[in-house]
């Protein structure tokens, strides 16, 4: 396949006592006019190299450049053109000038032993060298290739694929991956998407089954993974060059929280011929207490309201439960909870006991009690006060299948609440090997504000961090994309093994974290063209600069221009749609008499169990689940009954 | 407006082999003395309102006693409370299997009570502005449910029913009450109606403030001893109805004394013992009862019993026991063998429900079922057929 051309020397090595070549280093020279520039990779080929193939072999990456010429001194040149810069153009003699360029050392053959640099003929890198100098042969060749398409290293006219490693993308070896660029011009968003798409063509076979759960927190963004996008030409001769299929996710399960009414989503994929396959996502007290630590830590770190919560999950949810003063409760719902809590609170004011119930202070039963009536109506449609719940399919994950979970419209606490509790479900799943598939890629943008440098220990941050720490033996690898990079917890940045940057702010590139990169390497990711990236992976000894084909899926941007949300309808309306949607045989006139007078709390059950159980006859499941109404009738006017005459002989 | 719930009155059960001096059966009869008190107080109490959740009946063909005494005792009602209308429902035990046997129950409508044995009804009395959604066995079993919600029209409403609501069960509790409907807190609703009275579980328990279980009104269970255990785990004082007022569902518990007594006497070690050391122990039990074991239900375990011991105890004083008490189970346990099944266990056999329990442990199961659950079942049954010739009679 790789053919090799007679390869043309571009340039060469040189090194001087001041600027001498090392291991790690080299400096070369270039015709002026030449066509790499900084990200190139070159190969150097000492004496000896080459079809005979004794000598060292070296690949490097330009990370810098210089021009300058024999001048000695600025003031020669004014001199010179005795100070007219017009004049310094028509000088009889030029100057001899060189381009000098400084590279970082890839790889070198034979690596034992080290050695610096040869002073030998530069060549630009061909798809075979590339493959070598990223060390990627050891992991797209042999009996279970490993190689994910990332994008397409592109210099001097040339382009070659460059693979990431799946043992070190996805895990065991390392995991995770972050972005960070700035908003609309880094291609965050896309390059995710476009990743998770080779991902599921190329994962390779041995490691069994994947599937990615991605938090939509901006408006559309990943509400239309399922739709095809618009690509010109060379993205789609880009694809083909990567080996990958361009198409939009074959399998996408959308899942968003209700409005407050508990029937219409909140969410943007709400155009008719779309919001058939957006599944609600509802949850009660016992979903919502699992992770009630989420709603204090925000703001304070509190061991008794901690305390309490966990009294609450192990002692009274779903128990039959005596409040000390007379009243037995079976907590169930929020509206259950609250019973318990008004009753603790009447007892303690009635029997005018202390200011303790059961070795818990008042002041920390109000504050749980707060925080908990909080959420659900901060969060009312992703809460249910006492309505029927609707999660995630957690140990029924589906091969090569997202799952976009979309909190854009939820309060901050929502979304955190939303997050703990869906990683923790995945980690636990993945820890019993019961989810349905091996490995999960969890996409988070916005990591800055889930997972900050600085400000309080929040049990999300905890999480993420645990995550990004332990989930490479889990299958559980964490994509996060954010703006800046310097405002997410180090160790959240710093676990991941795969980092990609797009166009940069020059002031984020100012801050330490970017110290090891060169000012050209800075420059260039300043001003990096969009669809470009630079990329550090752990067989790269050095960042990378590629491009990546657009992602095959319809934009946000352009979804709700094309499926125009849906405005609410009205709940009866709302109902209707969700049912006929299930079993299209259904007329709404059926559905409207049967929920006429109903309580809209008995029809979203009904509702939520026709979704759960998906009959045959959604609408007579539907009406066996809301039970026959049964019509008042008076009772007959009863005559009195005299007395009888005794029954001559008593029973007993 | 006070209401009056009762419910499992169980008339026409029967227990042991003791007869009355008229030849009934001696439980029989407890049973409905129970009841008699029960009206004797409703008659002073004066609720406007009398609900009787399922279960009148220990039987789709009761026994003709308890048919005429059922009859006797709505009649002093009616006539005693003639403006408090009674709502009567069927429970599982007096809902006939098939619709052409036909219910004994219509009878009492002759006197003037609501009853409910089918399909459910909501009946209004406009007199109390109040109603009643009586919703019987059969109408929870079949594939239609009615949607147990209020409706308009009424100021109080009231839910009456027989059933029992998953999260009270208790595993012990699987077989006693076996035929019941199960039923969720979401079919309930209770925070909608002003009071859900329910029937189907044998002792008092209160689902939600507004949702009680008044409990049987006299031990009708086989095993009335899981009844007092529960009941001294609940704290509840025993045996009786609800008085209930509406709105508000402020209810008031009032006691039914019961004819007799059971007593679960302290048990018995047996190991190291000899039969003559065992009969001193069990003399002393028997002498420590209190009340005296005359005319009560007794039992008292003796655990650690080899079969050899069993034989040689004192016989005729057992017999004496057995003769003052009303039924004196002398629960005599084998010790417990742990052994390993199958290899050959030489010169051991296996007791009855052991061969059971190893049956039932290989054989083939859809994989839905808990097979815990399933032989422990199993086991139960066999149990109760083994015991009931001494128990149930
Ligand atoms: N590979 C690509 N080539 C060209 N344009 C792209 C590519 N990927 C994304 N874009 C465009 O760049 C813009 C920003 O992309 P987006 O992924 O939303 O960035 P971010 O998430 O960093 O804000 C979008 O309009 C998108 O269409
Ligand atoms: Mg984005």
């Amino acid at each position: 396949m790789i053919q090799r051309q007679t390869p043309e020397s571009i340039g060469r090595v040189v090194a001087t006592e001041l600027k001498p070549a090392t291991p790690h280093q080299f400096h070369f020279w270039t015709a002026n006019e030449t066509t790499i520039g900084i990200g190139a990779i070159v190969k150097v080929e000492g004496p000896g190299a080459g079809d005979q193939g004794s000598g060292r072999v070296v690949f490097g990456v330009v990370t810098d450049g210089f021009a300058y010429s024999d001048l000695a001194t600025p003031l020669h040149d004014v001199v010179g053109a005795e100070g007219d810069p017009a004049k310094a153009a028509e000088r009889p003699t030029v100057r001899q000038e060189i381009r000098l360029w400084t590279a970082a050392v890839l790889r070198q053959e034979p690596e034992e032993p080290l050695q610096p640099v040869p002073l030998g003929a530069v060549y630009l890198a061909s798809d075979a060298d590339v493959a070598q100098a990223l060390r990627m042969d050891a992991y797209l060749t042999g009996a279970q290739p490993t190689g994910i398409p990332v994008g397409l290293y592109t210099a001097a006219g040339h382009e070659a694929p460059v693979y990431l490693d799946a043992d070190f993308l996805l895990g065991p070896e390392a995991a995770h991956l972050n972005i960070s660029g700035v908003s609309g011009l880094a291609t965050k968003t896309s390059a995710v998407e476009f990743l998770l798409a080779s991902i599921f063509q190329h994962f390779p076979a041995h490691k069994g089954r994947i599937a990615a759960l991605c938090f939509n927190v901006k408006g559309p963004d990943l509400c239309f993974l399922d739709r095809p996008g618009a690509l010109d030409d060379a993205d789609r001769r880009r694809y083909e060059r990567l080996g990958i299929t361009p198409q939009p996710f074959e399998r996408v399960r959308y899942y968003a929280p209700c409005k407050a009414d508990g029937v219409n989503l909140n969410t943007l994929r709400t155009h008719p011929d779309l919001v058939g396959d957006v599944e609600p996502l509802v949850w009660g007290l016992e979903e919502v207490l699992d992770f009630a630590e989420v709603l204090l830590n925000r703001d304070d770190i509190d061991a008794k309201a901690d305390a309490f919560i966990d009294f609450l999950s192990d002692r009274v949810l779903n128990k039959e439960f005596d409040d000390g003063f007379g009243g037995s409760h079976r907590v169930q719902t929020f509206a259950d909870l609250d019973g318990l809590f008004r009753a603790i609170f009447d007892g303690l004011e009635l029997t005018g006991r202390s200011d303790m119930w059961r070795t818990h202070h008042i002041a920390t039963i109000r504050k749980v009690r707060n925080r908990l009536s909080n959420i659900s109506t901060r969060c009312k449609g992703l809460v249910t006060d006492d309505g029927p719940s609707n999660d995630l399919p957690w140990g029924r994950f589906e091969d090569r299948t997202v799952y976009v979970v979309d909190v854009a419209n939820v309060d901050a606490l929502g979304q955190d609440l939303v997050f703990a509790r869906a990683v923790s479900k995945l980690r636990e799943h993945l820890e019993r090997r019961d989810l349905g598939v091996e490995a999960v890629v969890v996409f988070v943008d916005e990591l800055n504000k889930y997972a900050p440098g600085d400000g309080p220990e929040t049990y999300v941050r905890k999480m993420l961090l645990d995550i990004s720490e332990r989930g490479r033996y889990l299958g559980l690898v964490l994509f996060a994309a954010e703006q800046f990079r310097s405002q997410v917890h180090r160790r959240v940045v710093g676990n991941a093994g795969t980092t990609l940057f797009g166009r940069m702010d020059a002031d984020e590139l100012a801050t330490p974290g970017y110290q090891v990169l060169s000012p050209a390497t800075k420059i260039k990711l300043a001003t990096l063209p969009i669809g470009e990236l630079m990329v550090r992976h752990p067989h790269f000894t050095q960042p990378i600069f590629l491009r990546f084909p657009r992602p095959a899926v319809l934009r946000g941007r352009d979804g709700v221009e094309r499926f125009p949300p849906a405005t609410d309808l009205p709940f009866e309306d709302a109902v209707v749609r969700q049912l006929v949607r299930l079993d299209r045989r259904i007329r709404p006139n059926q559905v409207k008499d049967l929920i006429a007078e109903r309580r809209p709390d008995d029809v979203r059950r009904a509702l939520a169990a026709v979704r759960r159980t998906r009959p045959e006859d959604a609408l007579a499941y539907f009406r066996r689940i809301l039970g026959a109404r049964v019509a008042p009738v008076t009772a007959p006017a009863r005559e009195a009954v005299p007395p009888l005459n005794p029954i001559s002989e008593e029973p007993y | 407006m006070k209401l009056a719930h009762l419910a499992d009155l169980h008339l026409g059960f029967r227990q042991y082999d003791r007869q009355t001096s008229r030849g009934g059966n001696q439980r029989e009869a407890d049973v409905a003395e129970a009841f008699r008190r029960a009206v004797d107080d409703l008659l002073v109490q004066r609720p406007e309102l009398v609900l009787l959740a399922g279960d009148v009946f220990h039987s789709v063909r009761p026994t003709n006693p308890a048919i005429l005494f059922l009859f006797q005792q709505l009649h002093r009602l009616r006539v005693g409370l003639p403006e408090s209308p009674v709502v009567l429902i069927a429970g599982n035990h007096d809902t006939p299997r098939s619709a052409e046997t036909g219910t004994i129950l219509k009878l009492y409508e002759a006197l003037g009570v609501e009853v409910v044995t089918d399909q459910a009804r909501r009946i209004s009395f406009p007199q109390l502005d109040c109603a009643v959604l009586a919703v019987p066995h059969q109408a929870l079993v079949q594939a239609e449910r009615p949607a147990l919600r209020p409706e308009r029209g009424a100021a109080h409403n009231i839910l009456v029913l027989h059933g029992v609501l998953e999260d009270i069960m208790d595993p012990e509790w699987s077989v006693s009450d076996y035929g019941s409907a199960r039923l969720t807190r979401a079919d309930l609703a209770a925070a909608q109606w002003d009071y859900v009275a329910l029937g189907g579980y044998h002792v008092r328990h209160d689902v939600a403030p507004n949702a009680c279980y008044p409990g049987s009104l006299e031990y009708v269970n086989p095993r009335a001893w899981v009844q007092l255990r529960e009941e001294a785990k609940q704290k509840v004082p025993g045996k009786g109805y609800l008085l209930v007022d509406v709105p508000g569902a402020r209810t008031t518990f009032r006691p039914v004394p019961s004819v007799r007594r059971h007593i679960d006497l302290p048990p018995v070690h047996g190991a190291g013992l000899t039969a003559k050391e065992l009969d001193a122990e069990i003399a002393r039990r028997v002498a420590g009862s209190k009340p005296p074991i005359d005319d009560q239900v007794v039992r008292l375990i003796v655990y650690d019993v080899a079969a050899g011991t069993a034989r040689d105890l004192d016989h005729p004083t057992i017999r004496q026991y057995k003769a003052r008490a009303l039924n004196f189970h002398l629960d005599l346990r084998r010790p417990e063998q742990r052994r390993v099944v199958g290899v050959g266990a030489p010169g051991q056999r296996h007791t009855l429900p052991d061969t059971l329990r190893e049956f039932l442990t290989r054989r083939p199961l859809d994989a839905d079922l808990n097979r815990d659950a399933f032989v422990r079942l199993g086991v139960e049954y066999l149990d109760r057929v083994g015991g009931a010739a001494g128990e149930q009679g």
